[in-house]
């Protein structure tokens, strides 16, 4: 895995690094904004019954 | 012959019913307009940025983003970084999206009335209309192709597969509203990533970086990797895609409705920002997987058709299990993408275009019975125009054309309206016939006259061309009329 990161980072350094940039911040917002998300989807859902009432 | 098995189908079968059961229970939610096309402006941060995502996600973007990889290496991936920029730029200082916000509209020719009239108004929800449905309409039958190449379906039930698609999108979307789109848009996001992240780490284990760099490097050189020295890129290129992207940004009606829908204005913002570094993605990791379809694929494979490749080349490497993941994945961009777009040109067609004909305020009741009436023939016209009839000639030149008809005049419209005072009606006028008639022009003369190869060579150039002219258009045409005495 690692002599890959680095083998990749021989060669054409800027999309090296932009992939690997894409795949860890991707894969990261992928799993805060599951988490977090829902929170908003209940705290949406909760603020429109409200105002109905 | 791929590896879609039992085990795929159950796979997505669930993920159908899980979202469509999730988009209709939101429904009880919908009390007023407001609710049904902005979300009541409740939503928050993380969930506008998982609709954003997957809503500018669909199956099409993944098409044609891979065929950027496969036809012209890493260097097919700038307009994503372009994009990213201008989104994060646009997100960070509120240009433009600040004022649009704050102003409380529901769209923007809503905004456009305070400065330009009512006339400018009818005539941008128009050409918005026409814009972004003639773009959609090549949505479907794009879909279709990449899951028949994929799952190795029988080519003949395409039509019924994305009717059944579009009419199960449709319920939720007209029951719920922007509220089921966003729910729907959550779980979609969450799956659609999921697929993405997990293919993209099986291509890179199973090709490996540095067949995936000799393969662009063998096939074209140092252009592979850096636009300006691509044969079929170039400054232009990059000129274009940056005026294109940032236009888009501002005025794309799907991306400017997550601002419209947010809580408040400094939500709105956030959501661009935190959105904006996804646009790198949504080109590189699609691009990846076309320049490992060129890997991978030998020309008989292939076929001349490059559109096709990346589709071809998952269907042979993605194994039995992780299928369903690939076909869910790409089934939630899609529905994702129909969804929203459904809804958000439905909401110019009821807000701006009808505008007219509420001179007497409607009811609650009478309003959400017309938006979903709208969205309703909407499904009709993709399922007619996208489906059932077969588009003749380039889609990539279509897509572009319809883009830029709607996208030069509107961008350029709008920052007017926010920062220049002198800006008004004769020359808001001028710019949307200026950006509507040249895209045509230019399309007709890269077809017909004396000149066909210069501007079918220098597309992007006509391409910028077009954002000045636009431009000039506007300020020319303000400068003409003559000032108020009130001003």
């Amino acid at each position: 895995m690692i002599d890959g990161i680095i083998n990749m980072l021989q060669n054409h350094w800027f999309w090296e690094l932009l992939t690997l940039a894409c795949l860890i911040w991707y894969s990261t917002i992928t799993i805060y904004v599951a988490v977090k998300g829902a929170g908003d989807i209940h705290n949406m859902l909760r603020r429109l019954t409200e105002s109905k009432k | 012959m791929t590896n879609f098995s039992l085990l795929d189908g159950s796979i997505v079968a669930l993920y159908l019913l899980v979202t469509m059961v999730a988009g209709v229970m939101v429904r009880k939610y919908v009390g007023k307009v407001e609710d049904f096309l902005v979300a009541g402006r409740e939503m928050n941060l993380y969930l506008g940025i998982a609709s954003l995502a997957a809503t500018e996600f669909g199956i099409v973007t993944c098409m044609y983003t891979a065929q950027n990889g496969f036809d012209k290496g890493f260097a097919g991936a700038i307009p994503g970084v372009l994009t990213f920029l201008a989104m994060f730029l646009v997100g960070y200082t509120g240009f433009c999206v600040k004022p649009l916000r704050d102003s409380g509209v529901i769209t923007i020719p809503e905004l456009f009335e305070k400065k330009f009239g009512p006339r400018i108004r009818w005539a941008s929800g128009v050409v918005i209309v026409l814009g972004g449905l003639l773009n959609m309409g090549v949505f479907l039958r794009t879909g279709g192709d990449f899951l028949v190449n994929v799952s190795g379906m029988n080519p003949d039930y395409l039509e019924e597969m994305m009717t059944l698609l579009l009419i199960g999108v449709a319920v939720y979307t007209i029951l719920g509203g922007m509220l089921s789109v966003l729910v729907t848009d959550y779980l979609q996001f969450i799956v659609m990533s999921a697929g993405l992240i997990v293919v993209t780490f099986l291509i890179l284990d199973q090709v490996g970086w540095s067949t995936l760099v000799n393969t662009v490097q063998t096939h074209y050189g140092e252009g592979g990797f850096n636009p300006l020295k691509n044969e079929s890129m170039g400054w232009s290129y990059v000129i274009f895609n940056a005026l294109l992207n940032t236009a888009a940004v501002l005025t794309w009606q799907t991306q400017i409705a997550r601002v419209l829908a947010a809580k408040d204005t400094a939500t709105g913002r956030k959501v661009y920002t935190g959105t904006s570094f996804f646009f790198v993605a949504r080109f590189l990791i699609p691009g990846i997987w076309g320049i490992a379809a060129l890997a991978l694929l030998t020309p008989e494979q292939i076929a001349g058709n490059s559109l096709l490749a990346m589709p071809k080349m998952l269907g042979l490497i993605i194994p039995a299990g992780m299928m369903g993941l690939l076909v869910a994945a790409m089934l939630a961009a899609d529905m994702s993408t129909d969804s929203s777009y459904m809804l958000t040109w439905g909401s110019v067609i009821y807000n701006d275009i009808m505008a007219p004909f509420r001179k007497n305020k409607w009811s609650e009741k009478k309003g959400l019975f017309w938006n979903r009436t709208i969205i309703a023939l909407i499904g009709v016209f993709l399922l007619i125009y996208g489906l059932w009839y077969k588009l003749e000639g380039d889609l990539w030149t279509y897509l572009g054309i319809t883009g830029t008809i709607y996208l030069s005049s509107m961008s350029v419209l709008l920052i007017a309206c926010c920062y220049w005072k002198r800006a008004n009606s004769w020359g808001a006028a001028a710019a949307i016939v200026c950006g509507a008639l040249l895209p045509v022009a230019t399309l007709t003369l890269q077809k017909i006259g004396p000149y066909t190869d210069w501007f079918k060579k220098n597309d992007t150039v006509c391409g910028v061309a077009i954002y000045v002219i636009v431009a000039l258009a506007m300020i020319i045409g303000s400068l003409l009329k003559p000032q108020s005495k009130n001003v």
